[in-house]
This record gives structure tokens, C-alpha cells and sequence, in this order.
């Protein structure tokens, strides 16, 4: 189903049509619309000022562990906890140990084998193959620390900065203050994981109090056996509204094209009776845009336009990783394509099929990692490949850790005490690894990342100063790093 | 390089939420806190003084040398009145008779207008969905386990009512944040407290998680934070919430006066709350639960009263002095069981012996006893030849789990048997977590055991729902489900059953030593026991005998346990923590408000023991003072945005110093004096006023503003600004013009998506699996049931708040998301299709009908030029697509 293209006069680019416009009331409409470019400089009632070094990053990959990704079992190599497994844990003296939903366990051993990888000799566990021979491209934060153990306010926390709902997240930041590359596509798009959405649903996406043109638009993705062409998408992916319902047979693509050229000329009649408020003209750029943006999604998600290496490589010809692959492969189309920030999940909410693993480690762990390593590790191949590593930002990360004690016997609890992350690509120092936990990987105990920390280098390398982007919201300059953070300058190249 | 919080704080221990810029010091005469003046309207000479909203308004135009904008059209005040008072706009008969009837005397029609509008029961749902957005309301949790809030719609419903009732402001007030106790003769003062308990709400950390942990403590003082800020963001517009890890960078709010604030809702927790519509069972029932709780704090007052004396001897005489007499059954049977056997002892009792089996079910037959039966009781009873001399066969220690009690009559015909209810069962002793309630319940999952009390008798008493009287003949069975497990069976146990009047309750094992002696021989300790156990029973009794109450969701000090959220029977200890911090707790504080608001007491002496509303109350008194401007101000300016898509203060939560200032600061004094006094708190009376200003009913400009235009942004008010409708306002716009809005009113919230069980507690909603043009498709969007964590997406691209942060202005924004909503939405192009059919059910041509459709969206006939392009448009791709446009036209979507 078409949306047309076609009206009575030459769309005027950007520029000047925001030349066009006066200040005034619409101005800020306006700017939404455009993605907030800083073309207005700062009127759109944003503190955002321009950046005062210059950007790394382009635009971000996140990918997101969903649950509390197991550092002792991936990254995070203890050799105490070989030694004392099965017993007693005791951090010393009069330390309380507690667990958020369950009584503190024995010290379980990790169940996989750890070595040392590439010249950095980083230490993977056996369950990611693919990751481990890429350690060398990756900066690693070895000691994250969140504020909770608990899903809910943890999922926020290093999403949005702060513990409770309704705050913007880095995604929507970072579209507020960079705005979109692309007329075509929206600046953030969100992949859930095709079992579902994550805790806190599209609270983790939330523009906030930010305009919600900055929120996360999802896509989602259908099982594999679903693929090919319906409403709204195309080889399997759905985007919600980009095509009018089968169900309204009277529409289309012939009434679409000729009814948009009818409608924009009601609206222009209509906006020249209202010549001061530019809301109007917004409008009628809105649904220029839209259709623009019918008409590349589906170029976008034709994933069987790649060679038959690439989609091997992502491991489309797998079942295990055939999900989080497509994703990982449109990941990059949609960065390829201007996008700036794409987030794609690992794991839904819920207790199993994520990386929540309270019950069992060595079951449930592995199929988690079986099903990301591959396409995670393509995924930065295919974007060296093709020189889109120089200045796009990768992120792996996970809402917390957890605990060197077992839960009943085999699983972990949570623990927000200290975690692992990544990140590689844009402005990254490849091959390094920046703080330390305890010899339990109970908590952080050396050059500890915040999540705070985390966001205000993740800013930084696009050229944002995370204590100058902010917005006022109910009586405060809100920032995505509260009053908080410090960039991590180990990790910067 | 890591963060000094990161350094000093232990881990998940900080609550801060600060600001981020420098500060200068706070400023105690800052506009905001000032007494309300009453300035009087500012007078033009030669001018009559009319509306003194225009006075004040006009007093700022002309000296800025702005020329007025004229009166707007006939039609065009009618939508815009329209929808500002009832949220819709008006039908074509209702345009073309104002019309006419404003050239014979426009001031009479307009009147008479203002008038119908506000007396529609749409105007009640059209500005509670206002509030609604102030208080975050929304029917799910929110965060990690978005679980269904069932009883939250009650408050959505109390709101509607309120604003059709006019409720003076003061009450309005009262009642949100204490109408327990201030007005327990009203049931629905109750209901109105669910604006504390409207926002979200972290399941995992106030539930599920350990109690002992410090993220459930960091959740409690969140909570509390949602719950204080709710109520001082919205009646006061302060920013009180800025002052949680220091004392406020800008406005004179210190640290102090936030916890102070923590501590009136510190006896809380947001629970399912009963209430009673009928004014006289609810203030019983309320007696009653104020009575259980004075007796779970052991209230000496209630325990030695002259009335619990009375109940105590009623109690000896029904148990100890004339105890009822227990008759044992006639010849008995018993159907044989398992594995095990039972041989009938002398005693009338039967003993099990043999292997002992995982589970068993005994059946014992008896013939039904002459004459009224009230109750059946079950003794257990030791036997030498049991494990530790049992009464149970459980080989470790004597216990056993009975799932479920049943009795059944069989009519001396052999026909069908008849249940014969059971209520009220009580032991006399109960096995934590393992009561006797259990062997009712349905559930044999569950189970009545007696551990660590074994080795003893025990004794269960069950009544009878109605006493009867079987026919000569019946046969009785008794069926015992033991079916938990591991030999928990009963090894000697007795059936008796009795037709004395009730009530019939065991006594409880601990008092049988003492319980025959002399009141006066006890010790205080055995009567505070004793009397407790006798009130409490009674008032078990009495609790039950009321009819089945309805819930909401509301802030609760009394509720049914829910995991591990349980009521606090006292208010929680709320202490300063320094800097937030919840492992740095400085002095404890009472309860209190603002100090900044001079004229009114900040800090409140509540005696010991009084229950957690009496601090409640207090800061209902606080805030509804004449003496607090904040107040009056805030709710005459939160009006005015309304009406005028922007306020007075164009930050309705923030009148601080980060705030922004009044444009005119003495119409706003003088409104919020107005308010008070002249119109007693009567927000009809309010909006009338407004609406009939000049000032309200001029035009927008027509024409292009020359650079040097003074007021840009239209702050004076020279002319009307157009107005971009809400969410609620489109949908419901495109139902009536569909012919598919329904006006029932009131009621659980529509689920206009399909439902599914979630992986977790978070269910699946697929909005797009929703069938529009089903019962629930068609309601007014005051009644959309609001998922936080899952917003409808049409709703959403149209700025509708999800409920997770306070929201006194909308977004107003204009997105490609919207664009595609508008235009692809399911919603959308059935609309355009229910209207199609419509005006194909009417006589006419496609002109005739295009121009209807014209009418029924934008109010006013079409114009020669676009009627052509519509009309041959319709043509081509038929009437239906033809409305889709019109739903997508800025003019739809815009009033002027």
C-alpha cells in the first residue's frame, strides 16, 4: 500500500522550510517534528547547548541482556569461588549478605571453563565461542554497579538514570539532542526480543517527559516461521501503523496517494486562515514524512537483499540464532540508514527465557549465549567490514549481576553490587578492561563504573556534555545522569 | 575515575533525584508564598466594568498598544465552549440553533449554552480525565510486574461525580487526601483517597522481595516519595520532591519539611480498601475495623471497657459454665480407606491402624441425628498406640493435615446427596499458616495441622450455614480429605454433633488451664488474652454478617496481607536521611508541611497512639486554610490552562523560583480570592466566569503577526490561540461522528486490546487484536482501561500521559508517529467507515453526503472549492476514505 509522494508544489528541503517559518508559538512543534535538530539552537525550551569537544560516535548499537546477565559466569573470572565452592559464604566479619528473594546459598562455582583470549587476554567462559575471539575490539567495565536488585526500578535505572518510572531513556537523549540523520526513518528504534518486551514493557523506551517524537519506536519481530510481507512490515518484522489495516479494504494504494494530494490541500486552505501558528505547517510536514517513511521501511527490512555470506554470518541459517540475528542484521541496516540509536533486547520479562537465571545456571545460561554470541560477534565483524565501526558506539549490557552464592543450589540472585558491560567501535579503546569487583565478583571494589558513569561516557562519545543536555520537567533541569557521573576516560581511545 | 557517591555509598543505598544546575539562595518573598491580595479590577474610563477577567486582561493590551481581536464566530465559540466544558463537539442541530438564536441576542444564547454544557453529565468526564492526568492515574502497576489494578476505576468514577456535583473545591480536597476521617458518614470520601494510591507502584520491591532488605526499604520511601509529591505537586504546585537529599536549591523548602511529609503518609500502603456504597453498613463496618485495630494494638481502654466485661461472661457462660452438650452419632460406619484400617473404640472415637498410607480419605456414615443440628465437632485424640502418642499417624511426629472437611446428606429415598454447608470453623489450636480455615476453603492443596502441639487433644467446631432438621432416614456422610502427603492422617478421632443455638466456637487450647477459674483469679496478661480473643471473634462474627463490601484501590492503612505487603499497625519511624541516603537516617521527624507558608502551623502534634489518618487529616486542614495561597492560587490556574491551553504560571505544578512567573499576577490573586470566597469553591462557577470573558470568546488571528509584534507568543491574550485536541478529545470526536459513541457512563475501565496471560505477571496486550466495534469499543476515553507499561498506541502518539509522571500540561506535539496513527490506525478507518455508512443509510448524493460529513467533523458547512475535491475524490475511491481525510484534516484536530 503506497503513500503517496505527490503534491501541488516541490517539497521544500529542510532548511528552507524552517526558514520560512517566524519564531513563535509553533517553533517548538516544529522542531519536535525535525527531530530537534540544533539548527534552532536551543529555543525548542531545551538546555542542551552545543558540545564543547567533538563527537566519536555517530550513532549507537545496544544491545540488551535482559534480566541480569551472570558475570562470575561469563566475564567476570573468580578463582575464589573455585576454591571455596560449596561452602559457607563469608565476605569477612560482621559483613551482611543478603539476597533480595531468597536466603544467601553456598558459594557456587562457576560450571563453565574460563580462559584467556587475544592479546589482551581477557578472560571469557566457554559458553560465548564467538565473543571471546573478538575481546581484543572491546572496552570492558568490570565493575558496573547498579542502585537495586530488583528488576523493575534496576531495568529504569540504566535505561533512564533514575529508579522510578516516567523518565526519558539514552535512547531518547540522545535523539532529543542529535536528532534524526534520516528523514525516512525515526532517530530510535527499539527490537524486542521476539518472546516479548522486557520488565517495565516500554517503560525502558519511554521518551519520558521529553515530546514523545524521541521515544523508542518499536519494531516488532515475528518467529521465524512468520516471515514474509503482512500490515505494517515486511520478512517478518512489524512496525505499528505503518500501513492502514487489511481489515479497511477500501483503502488503497490508489487512496492514499490521491487522498493525501486532497488532504494537504484542506490543510494548506486551512493553514493560510491561520498564518501564526506554524503547528499547522508542521502538520502537513508530518504526513510528507510519514510518507516517506512507508516507503523505505520495507527496503530496510528486506534482509534477503544481503549475500548469502552475511546472513550466514549473523546465523540466519540457524534456528538458535535465527532471531536475534535478523535483528542484529537490521540493527545495522537501520544505523546504515540514519538511524541513531537502535536498542535490541535479549530476552523478554518473566522468569525464564532471559538471562533471570534464579533456578538453574548451567541450564539456563547457555541457550541465552548460544543464541546472541554469534550474531553479537558478526554484527561487529560486519560493521569493520564495512568502516561503520569508526563511528558507531556498540553496547552490551544488562540491567545487573548477580550473586556468588547459590540460590536453592544451582541458580543466582540478583546483584546489583557489581556487573559487566562492554563497549567497542567509536571512540572506544579496543582491549581494555577498566575496574575491578571483589575476589567474589560480589561487589565493586576498584574504579567502579556507575551506571551514572556508564551514561555520561556513553554521552560523551557523541559529543555530549551529560551535565549540560537537559530538560526542565516539574521544577528541575533534568539530566539522564541526576545529579551524578563522571566520564570514563579508561576507555576512551 | 569513578564518582565520589560511587566511592562513599554502599551499594542500592542512595534515593537522591536532585537538579542539576547552581543554585542561588532560596527566596522566602518570592511571589508564590505571599498572602493572597485582593487587587481590585483595574477601570477604563468611559468604560463600564463587565467581566473582570477583561479588566485585568485589558489593562496589559492597551498600554502594549495590541489591537483586540474581535468576538470569534457564532459556530466557532460553540465548538470551542464545546469542547472545553463536556470534551466533544457540538452536533449540527445544536450549531445551526445557536446560530439562530445569537442573532436575536447573542449574550442569552451564549448563556444558555454555558449552561447546558455544564449541567451534562459529559462535563464530569470531560475534566475528571484532567485530574486524572494531574494524579497519574492509570490501572495497572507500572515498573517490572505491571499487574491489573481491578479496583481502581471506583476513583475515575468518584472524580466524574465530584465535578457534576460541583463539590466545593475544599471538600474536593479534604476528601483525597483524608475523606476517611473527615467525612466517614459519606462511603465515597473513602473511594476519593484513591488519588494518593493513583500512581505506580513496585510490586517486586514492596511484595515480593525479602523484608529485610534494603531495596524494600528504598521502596517504601519511594513510595511514599509518588505519594507526597502527588499530593503537593498537584493541590499546592510546589516541587516539594526537590528536597529529598538536601534542603531545596531554590525555594525555601528544607530537607526537613520533605520528611516531615514522608511522615503523614507513613501509616499507608496502596492496597484494595473496602468501602460500603450504603452509607450505614459502611460506617458499622468502619466501627468494626477501627475496633479490630485498637485491639491488634491492645488498646487497655477497649480491653477493660464495661462492654467487653459483658462479652467475656456471655463467652464463660456459652463455654465454661453451661457448655453446650455434644451428642455422639448412632450406630456408625465407615467406608474402609487406603491401606489403613479404623476400629470403632468404645469412647464412640475410631482409631487407624496398619500401614500407613501418603494420603487417605475416611468416610464415616452415621444416621442423621433427631432434632436441629447447629454444628459438628472433631475431636483428635491421643492414643498410646500412635507416634508420639499422636493424635496423628505422621511418623515423625505425630502431626496431621486435614485438606478438606466435608458433610453430605443422603435423602432416605436414595436420591441425589445434598452438601451440607459448613461455616465459620475454628481449632483449638492452629498450626502456623495451617488453619483450620484451610479444610473449607475448597483448596486441598491446603490443609488444618497441629504441630508443635502434638501428643494432645485437639478439637474443631464447624457450624452449620443454616441449622436443619434431616428427615427421619437420612443418612449422613462425613468426608476427611487428607491428601498433603508424607502419612499426615488422623489416628483417633470423634464426630459429635450438637443443636444448640450459636455460636459455636472452640476454645482455644492455651486458655483451658485457666479459663473455668474466676475472671477475677486471672492475670491481666490471661484476661488481655482472653478478652481479646472474645472481642475478636465477635467481631469476626459481626464483620461477617455485613454484606460483601466493594473495593478500590486507595491509599489503605487496613487491607487484606498480599505476600509480604502488610498493613502497619502504627505509622512506620520516618527519619532526615542524610543526603538521601537510606544507610545515613538522622533524627526521626513527625509529621508536618511546608514552613514557608507562614501563616499556618508546619509541624503537627498528633497524640500517641492515634491512628495514621488523624496526620492525614491534618494536612487536609493545611491545605484547604484561606490562609494557604499556594492552594487557591494553584487550582484557579490549573483551570485557566485549561481553557486556555496555558496557565496563568505556565508551570501549573511548579510555582517556585524554577518556576515560571504569572503574566498577571493580580488577576491571578484576584481569581484564587474570587474562588474562595465569592464562589465558595465552586468550580461551575469558576468556569463560568471564564468562559463568558471576552477575553475567552475572541477570535484567533487571521492574519500574520509583522516582526515587530511585541507579544509573540500571544502571553497578553490579545487574540485566541488554537488549541491542538487531546487524545481523548480525537477519539471521542471520531465516535460521535461515527454514530458509534456510547454515553453509559461509569463502571470497570474498557479493554480495548486482546488479553493474554504474560510470561510473568506483566500480561500480553495487543492493541491491534482489539475488536472495535464490540461493547467496549464504543465508550467515552474517560473509560479506556490505562495500562502503564503497555499505553495504547494511537493514544500515545496523540500525548496521552501513561500515568507514570504527574502531568499538569500535555505534550502538544506534532510527530511523523502521530501522522501515521491518524492516518493508519485501525481505529481511524472503521471510524470512517461507520460514518460512511451512516450517511449512506440517509437519503441523498455523494455532495449531499460529503457536505454532512463535512459538518459532522469540522462544524460548518463546506466550502464550493474543497466540496469539489471531496465530492470527486468520494467518487474515485468511495464515501468511506472520503471521512478518513476529514479525520486527518487540521481543522479536525485544531480548535480555534
Amino acid at each position: 500500500m503506497a503513500f503517496p509522494l505527490q503534491r501541488p508544489g516541490p517539497i521544500p528541503t529542510r532548511r528552507e522550510f524552517l526558514g520560512r517559518l517566524g519564531a513563535g508559538f509553533g517553533s517548538v512543534a516544529l522542531a519536535q517534528l525535525l527531530g530537534a535538530e540544533r539548527l534552532l539552537g536551543g529555543e525548542a525550551g531545551s538546555g542542551a547547548r552545543p558540545s564543547p569537544h567533538p563527537a566519536r560516535a555517530k550513532r549507537v548499537i545496544q544491545l540488551f541482556m535482559n534480566g541480569g546477565a551472570s558475570q562470575m559466569d561469563l566475564f567476570d573470572h573468580k578463582p575464589a569461588l573455585f576454591r571455596h565452592a560449596g561452602e559457607a559464604f563469608d565476605p569477612g566479619k560482621g559483613v551482611r549478605v543478603e539476597a533480595p528473594t531468597s536466603e544467601p546459598g553456598k558459594v557456587l562455582k562457576p560450571p563453565f571453563e574460563f580462559r584467556q583470549h587475544g592479546q589482551s587476554g581477557r578472560w571469557v567462559s566457554s559458553v560465548l565461542p564467538h565473543l571471546s575471539r573478538c575481546v581484543d575490539d572491546l572496552a570492558f567495565l568490570m565493575a558496573m554497579q547498579s542502585r537495586t536488585n530488583v528488576h523493575g526500578p534496576g531495568s529504569y535505572l540504566i535505561n533512564t538514570g533514575f529508579l522510578l518510572p516516567g523518565f526519558p531513556c539514552l535512547g531518547a537523549w540522545t535523539s532529543y539532542a542529535l536528532g534524526r540523520e534520516s528523514d525516512n526513518l525515526p532517530a530510535f528504534v527499539v527490537l524486542p526480543d521476539a518472546k516479548g518486551l522486557p520488565y517495565n514493557g516500554r517503560g525502558n523506551f519511554s521518551s519520558g517527559f521529553l515530546p514523545v517524537s524521541f521515544q523508542g519506536t518499536v519494531i516488532q519481530s515475528r518467529a521465524a516461521d512468520a516471515s514474509g510481507s503482512g500490515p505494517g512490515g515486511s520478512n517478518g518484522f512489524l512496525l505499528s501503523d505503518l500501513s492502514a489495516p487489511p481489515s479497511a479494504r477500501y483503502i488503497t494504494p490508489a487512496s492514499d496517494q490521491d487522498g493525501l494530494a486532497v488532504l494537504q490541500g484542506l490543510n494548506r486552505r486551512h493553514q493560510e486562515a491561520h498564518p501564526t501558528d506554524s503547528r499547522l505547517e508542521s502538520r502537513i510536514q508530518a504526513y510528507e514524512l510519514a510518507a516517506r517513511m512507508h516507503l523505505s521501511a520495507p527496503e530496510v527490512f528486506a534482509l534477503e537483499g544481503e549475500t548469502e555470506a552475511t546472513r550466514r554470518l549473523y546465523g540466519l541459517d540457524n534456528a538458535v540464532t535465527e532471531n536475534f540475528g535478523r535483528r542484529c542484521l537490521l540493527a545495522r541496516r537501520l544505523v546504515e540508514r540514519g538511524v541513531r540509536f537502535v536498542q535490541v533486547w535479549s530476552g523478554a520479562g518473566g522468569p525464564t527465557g532471559n538471562w533471570d537465571n534464579h533456578a538453574n545456571i548451567v541450564k539456563e545460561l547457555p541457550p541465552m549465549c548460544a543464541a546472541t554470541d554469534q550474531p553479537i560477534a558478526a554484527l561487529l565483524t560486519d560493521l569493520r567490514a564495512r568502516g561503520l565501526l569508526e563511528d558507531t558506539l556498540v553496547l552490551w549490557n544488562t540491567e545487573f549481576g548477580r550473586m556468588p552464592f547459590a540460590q536453592s543450589s544451582e541458580g543466582r540472585d540478583h546483584n546489583g553490587g557489581t556487573f559487566v558491560g562492554w563497549m567497542a567501535g567509536a571512540g572506544v579503546r579496543p582491549g581494555v578492561a577498566h575496574g575491578e569487583s571483589d575476589e567474589w565478583s560480589w561487589k565493586a571494589a576498584h574504579d567502579i563504573t556507575t551506571t551514572y558513569d556508564f551514561h555520561a561516557t556513553v554521552l560523551h562519545l557523541l559529543g555530549l556534555d551529560h551535565e549540560r543536555l537537559t530538560f526542565r520537567h516539574n521544577g528541575a533541569d533534568r539530566r539522564l545522569t541526576d545529579v551524578h557521573g563522571e566520564v570514563i576516560r579508561q576507555v576512551l581511545a | 575515575m569513578t564518582s565520589s557517591w560511587s566511592r562513599t555509598a554502599a551499594l542500592g543505598a542512595a534515593l537522591c533525584l536532585g537538579v542539576a544546575t547552581q543554585a542561588a539562595p532560596p527566596d522566602a518573598a518570592h511571589w508564590a508564598y505571599q498572602p493572597l491580595g485582593f487587587p481590585r479590577p483595574p477601570t477604563v474610563p468611559g468604560r463600564p466594568v463587565g467581566n473582570p477577567i477583561d479588566a485585568f486582561i485589558q489593562a496589559r493590551i492597551l498600554p502594549a498598544g495590541l489591537p483586540r481581536a474581535p468576538e470569534a464566530p457564532a459556530r466557532t465559540q460553540l465548538r470551542r465552549l464545546s469542547y472545553d466544558l463536556v470534551g466533544l463537539p457540538p452536533r449540527p442541530e445544536e450549531l445551526d440553533a445557536f446560530e439562530s438564536a445569537c442573532a436575536v441576542d447573542p449574550s442569552v444564547a451564549y448563556a444558555r449554552e454555558v449552561e447546558r454544557l455544564l449541567a451534562s453529565p459529559r462535563h464530569g468526564e470531560r475534566w475528571a480525565r484532567h485530574w486524572m492526568d494531574a494524579a497519574h492515574f492509570a490501572e495497572t502497576h507500572g515498573h517490572d510486574q505491571d499487574r491489573i489494578r481491578s479496583n481502581a476505576w471506583p476513583y475515575r468514577d468518584w472524580l466524574i461525580q465530584a465535578f457534576n456535583a460541583d463539590m466545593p473545591y475544599t471538600r474536593f480536597v479534604q476528601a483525597q487526601v483524608a475523606g476517611d476521617v473527615l467525612f466517614p458518614e459519606d462511603p465515597f470520601a473513602t473511594v476519593a483517597l484513591g488519588f494518593i494510591a493513583a500512581g505506580p507502584w513496585d510490586e517486586s520491591s514492596l511484595r515480593d522481595i525479602r523484608e529485610d532488605t534494603l531495596d524494600r526499604q528504598i521502596g517504601r520511601y519511594l513510595d511514599r516519595d509518588d505519594m507526597l509529591a502527588t499530593v503537593m505537586s498537584v493541590f499546592t504546585s510546589s516541587t516539594v520532591h526537590c528536597a529529598r537529599c538536601h534542603d531545596h536549591k531554590f525555594d525555601p523548602i528544607p530537607q526537613r519539611d520533605y520528611y516531615a511529609l514522608q511522615a503523614v503518609f507513613s501509616g499507608v500502603e496502596r492496597a484494595n480498601r473496602v468501602f460500603d456504597p450504603d452509607p450505614d453498613v459502611h460506617r458499622r463496618r468502619q466501627e468494626l475495623l477501627h475496633r479490630r485495630r485498637q485491639l491488634d494494638r491492645g488498646d487497655s481502654n477497649l480491653l477493660h471497657a464495661a462492654t467487653t466485661r459483658a462479652a467475656v461472661d456471655a463467652w464463660r457462660v456459652r463455654n465454661v459454665t453451661a457448655p453446650v452438650e455434644w451428642q455422639e452419632l448412632a450406630t456408625q460406619t465407615h467406608i474402609p480407606t487406603a491401606t489403613g484400617v479404623l476400629t470403632r473404640q468404645a469412647d464412640g472415637s475410631f482409631l487407624a491402624s496398619g500401614t500407613t498410607p501418603e494420603r487417605d480419605t475416611y468416610t464415616v456414615l452415621a444416621p442423621a441425628p433427631s432434632g436441629r443440628v447447629t454444628a459438628i465437632q472433631l475431636e483428635l485424640l491421643p492414643d498410646a498406640s500412635l507416634p508420639f502418642q499422636g493424635p496423628g499417624r505422621q511418623s515423625l511426629n505425630g502431626n496431621l493435615h486435614l485438606s478438606e472437611f466435608r458433610v453430605l446428606a443422603h435423602p432416605p429415598d436414595g436420591g441425589a446427596p445434598r452438601v451440607v454447608a459448613l461455616v465459620n470453623p475454628t481449632a483449638d489450636f492452629n498450626q502456623e499458616g495451617w488453619t483450620i480455615a484451610h479444610a473449607l476453603d475448597g483448596d486441598e492443596k491446603t490443609a488444618w495441622g497441629i504441630h508443635p502441639e502434638e501428643g494432645k487433644a485437639h478439637r474443631a467446631l464447624f457450624e452449620l450455614k443454616e441449622a436443619c432438621e434431616f428427615p427421619p432416614g437420612t443418612t449422613i456422610a462425613f468426608v476427611l480429605h487428607q491428601l498433603h502427603g508424607g502419612g499426615h492422617l488422623i489416628g483417633r478421632f470423634r464426630l459429635t454433633t450438637t443443636g444448640a443455638p450459636g455460636p459455636h466456637r472452640a476454645i482455644p487450647a492455651e486458655f483451658s488451664a485457666w479459663a473455668h477459674r474466676e475472671p477475677s483469679s486471672w492475670t491481666p496478661e490471661q484476661w488481655t488474652r482472653l478478652a481479646g480473643h472474645v472481642l475478636r471473634e465477635d467481631l469476626r462474627r459481626e464483620l461477617a454478617a455485613l454484606p460483601t463490601p466493594s473495593l478500590v484501590y486507595a491509599a489503605a492503612a487496613d487491607f487484606d496481607p498480599d505476600g509480604s505487603l502488610r498493613p502497619s499497625l502504627n505509622p512506620r519511624p520516618i527519619h532526615v536521611l542524610n543526603r538521601g541516603e537510606i544507610t545515613q537516617p538522622r533524627d526521626e521527624v513527625g509529621p508536618g508541611a511546608l514552613s514557608c507558608v507562614a501563616a499556618l502551623p508546619a509541624r503537627y502534634r498528633v497524640p500517641d497512639g492515634a491512628e495514621e489518618g488523624a496526620r492525614r487529616a491534618l494536612l487536609a486542614g493545611w491545605l484547604v486554610s484561606p490562609d494557604n495561597p499556594l492552594v487557591w492560587r494553584s487550582i484557579v490556574n490549573r483551570v485557566w490552562h485549561h481553557h486556555f491551553g496555558r496557565g496563568l504560571v505556565d508551570t501549573p505544578n511548579d510555582f517556585g523560583r524554577m518556576g515560571s512567573a504569572p503574566t498577571h499576577p493580580e488577576l491571578l490573586d484576584w481569581l484564587a480570592v474570587w474562588f474562595r470566597d465569592e464562589a465558595r469553591g465552586s468550580l461551575k462557577a469558576l468556569h463560568r466566569l471564564i468562559v463568558t470573558s471576552a477575553t475567552y470568546r475572541q477570535s484567533v488571528r487571521t492574519t500574520r503577526s509583522g516582526a515587530g509584534d511585541p507579544d509573540p507568543d500571544n502571553r497578553l491574550l490579545a487574540h485566541r490561540s488554537p488549541i491542538r485536541l487531546d487524545a481523548e478529545c480525537v477519539r471521542d470526536a471520531m465516535l460521535l461522528a461515527s454514530g458509534r459513541l456510547d454515553f453509559r457512563m461509569g463502571g470497570p475501565g474498557d479493554m480495548q486490546f486482546d488479553l493474554q496471560p504474560g510470561i510473568h505477571v506483566t500480561p500480553r496486550v495487543d492493541y491491534t487484536r482489539f475488536d472495535l466495534d464490540s461493547a467496549a469499543g464504543g465508550r467515552r476515553s474517560v473509560y479506556r482501561f490505562l495500562f502503564r507499561t503497555l499505553p495504547d498506541p494511537f493514544m500515545d502518539a496523540l500525548d496521552c500521559p501513561a500515568g507514570d509522571q504527574l502531568t499538569a500540561v500535555r505534550n502538544n506535539s506534532v510527530t511523523v508517529q502521530q501522522a501515521l496513527a491518524l492516518w493508519n490506525n485501525a481505529l481511524v478507518a472503521r471510524q470512517a467507515e461507520h460514518l460512511a455508512s451512516r450517511l449512506e443509510t440517509e437519503p441523498g448524493t455523494v455532495e449531499s453526503r460529503i457536505g454532512r460529513a463535512v459538518v459532522l467533523t469540522l462544524g460548518r458547512p463546506a466550502a464550493s472549492e474543497e466540496l469539489r475535491e471531496l465530492v470527486a475524490y468520494a467518487r474515485r475511491h468511495g464515501l468511506a476514505a472520503g471521512c478518513r481525510l476529514l479525520f486527518n484534516a487540521n481543522e479536525f484536530v485544531f480548535v480555534d
